[in-house]
């Protein structure tokens, strides 16, 4: 038999593949005529089988170059994408985020740094005046004292622009959530820049906090961040922790290729990034409708007090090492 | 499931759990950027059509912070999870990827999952530095074969290209001279796989090449092809493969080709699934014809093909 003859007996056949392979890419998975999936299946073996005996078939090149492309096409309608497995969300979160968490080198050394800095600069810019414009630059330091130059309650109304609760929460979850998020993919570069901008927020973040205590704004200072802080701070730890681990997995790669020893800590980054965003929604939450309030101070104190607490426990508690 | 790396293009080859081996083309920046770029445009209309439905509705509720607040989040949402969840969603395509006929793929050709949708797009925030330049992107993809960025590297993914097929089947000469040629080539020749496939691609390229350069190229083949099948000194080197090819591709050596009717040529785009040609596929691979003649063309033939491997 010739070649001619082969193609003419099978063209049909891959012609009626690639109709089904057209009309299941445009429609839903669940609606598929059952029938026409399994025809579909057949002709992609078929097309598959054809493709295995190509040389011996003697096909021309362009020929096997369209079976290539059908098949591929084929086997992408076959094989489809695994959505979201949410039944294992829970225990993630709540089992193996934790106990991965609790013996993180990353999750230590980003939490020393980020306290470390945050401590210093903070006692830095309590004791030297001249520090904290150097450290966060004059115009910032500006804007700090004037946005807290008002009592809290006065302040979150005309900072806002009339924008209630629900609006700052949007604008704390967008704005917050993408600097973990930045945190993270930042740490890719082999933990440098993690560690760069880790040791960036920290010094800022205590350049302030000390600079705003040594000045007379203290209280209404103190009045808006305490309530929130211990989510949002340990929120941005964990994400550079996860970015960190991320780029460190590209120098100490446990004996595997950088690329696979990448892949895999990925996978583990995945749910502690999970993790910190929602640590960054409940701060948001807290920052948009608590901190801006004329709540006394002892409600907001306790609120940090609380997620405090509730942060220990789940990375002490639910983080010590145990056998199921 | 990788085959071993003997790439010379950007072909990845893919074994599938049918066992069979195909190969992808991997995408390269001219076919992703416009893909991006088409989905920053929707991500775009999408933003502005969501905030003003948004503030229409809290607006008209009396919640105006509340709309704005909303419409951050959707920008939140669509800034860091719009290709994740599309290509979650779409087998690993985004709007720009399907118009760009491109799709997300893990590097064993198997489909991405939703973690590795989401993770190589929030690693885009890496790739695209600085700023927006996809500089990082760049540099780390044309450091590897698969046209990786950082983020298709953290989570094993590759793009490929998807591109409908187009059939091409066998070429259809209308030269005569190449029809008296091939039926002047001796009945007991029979190309060698590798003299076919030099044979398929000269003569699909040789309508893109002038008429001195074909005899160039043809005369290397031809030459001693000829000699060997004493046909006369002054035959036309072109004519004489395309001759081959006639024999090799379409006719048998008494140059009658089969009974049956149909085309196998390129011109015939798109064919109807007829009840003569839809057979099971599990009949072997000659048998095709279904009338005893056939038959034993096509043992004839498979027997050709298992000695054919040392003819000229």
């Amino acid at each position: 038999m010739k070649v001619s003859d082969l193609l003419k007996s099978r063209q049909a056949k891959w012609g009626e593949l690639e109709r089904l392979c057209s009309l299941i890419e445009g429609s839903a998975r669940r609606k598929l005529d059952p029938a026409m999936v399994a025809r579909f299946s057949s002709l992609y073996r078929a097309a598959c089988a054809d493709l295995a005996m190509a040389d011996a078939y003697r096909l021309p090149p362009t020929t096997i170059h369209y079976l290539h492309r059908l098949v591929g096409r084929a086997h992408n309608q076959l094989y489809r994408s695994r959505r979201f497995n949410v039944a294992t969300w829970t225990r993630q979160l709540m089992v193996d985020v934790p106990r991965r968490l609790f013996s993180d080198n990353c999750l230590r050394l980003a939490f020393c740094i980020f306290w470390g800095m945050f401590l210093l600069s903070g006692f830095l810019a309590y004791t030297m005046p001249g520090y904290s414009e150097q450290a966060m630059g004059k115009l910032y330091t500006m804007q700090l004292e004037e946005m807290y130059s008002q009592p809290v309650q006065d302040r979150g109304r005309a900072a806002s622009g009339g924008m209630a609760g629900g609006g700052m929460a949007g604008f704390y979850i967008h704005h917050n959530t993408s600097i973990g998020l930045q945190c993270f993919a930042f740490g890719l570069l082999f933990g440098v820049a993690g560690l760069f901008v880790t040791a960036t927020n920290a010094v800022l973040l205590g350049a302030s906090f000390g600079h705003m205590a040594a000045g007379p704004h203290a209280d209404n200072f103190y009045h808006f961040v305490t309530a929130h802080g211990p989510f949002e701070l340990t929120a941005i730890v964990l994400s550079a922790a996860a970015g960190m681990k991320l780029g460190f997995s590209l120098i100490d790669t446990g004996g595997l290729t950088r690329t696979a020893s990448l892949r895999r800590t990925a996978v583990d980054a995945m749910p502690t990034m999970g993790a910190a965003m929602v640590m960054f929604l409940l701060a948001a939450l807290i920052e948009a409708f608590l901190s801006p309030s004329a709540a006394p101070y002892w409600i907001k104190a306790s609120v940090a007090v609380l997620s405090a607490a509730l942060l220990v426990v789940y990375f002490v508690v639910l983080g010590y090492p145990q056998e199921d | 499931m990788i085959a071993d790396r003997q790439q010379l293009d950007n072909a990845m080859e893919i074994v599938t759990p049918e066992n069979i081996a195909f190969r992808y083309q991997v995408a390269g920046p001219f076919r992703r950027l416009p893909a991006y770029l088409i989905d920053l445009v929707i991500r775009g209309a999408m933003f502005v059509g969501g905030t003003i439905v948004v503030w229409l509705v809290f607006g008209l509720a009396g919640l105006p912070g509340l709309g704005i607040g909303l419409s951050l989040v959707l920008w939140f949402a669509l800034g860091w999870f719009y290709g994740g969840l599309f290509e979650t969603f779409w087998n690993g395509q985004t709007p720009g990827k399907r118009l760009m006929r491109i799709r997300v793929l893990s590097v064993d050709g198997q489909p991405i999952n939703g973690l590795q949708a989401v993770l190589r797009n929030v690693l885009r925030a890496l790739d695209q530095q600085p700023a927006i330049f996809f500089l990082v992107g760049l540099v780390t993809a044309s450091l590897n074969d698969r046209f990786q960025r950082m983020g298709d590297l953290a989570c094993g993914t590759m793009v490929v290209i998807e591109e409908g097929p187009w059939f091409r089947g066998v070429i259809r000469l209308s030269d005569p001279e190449a029809i008296r040629l091939a039926g002047q080539i001796p009945a007991s020749f029979q190309a060698s796989a590798t003299m076919a496939r030099a044979l398929a691609a000269y003569v699909e390229r040789r309508g893109n090449i002038l008429p001195m350069r074909r005899l160039e190229i043809a005369r290397h083949l031809a030459e001693p092809l000829r000699a060997k099948f004493d046909l006369p000194p002054g035959t036309d080197p072109d004519m004489l493969l395309c001759g081959l090819y006639q024999r090799t591709f379409i006719t048998d050596w008494d140059g009658r080709t089969s009974a049956r009717t149909g085309s196998p040529f390129r011109e015939a785009k798109s064919p109807q699934g007829t009840s003569e040609t839809a057979r099971p596929q599990d009949a072997a691979p000659g048998n095709a014809g279904g009338s005893p003649q056939a038959v034993a063309t096509a043992d004839r033939a498979q027997a050709r093909w298992s000695a054919s491997e040392d003819s000229p």
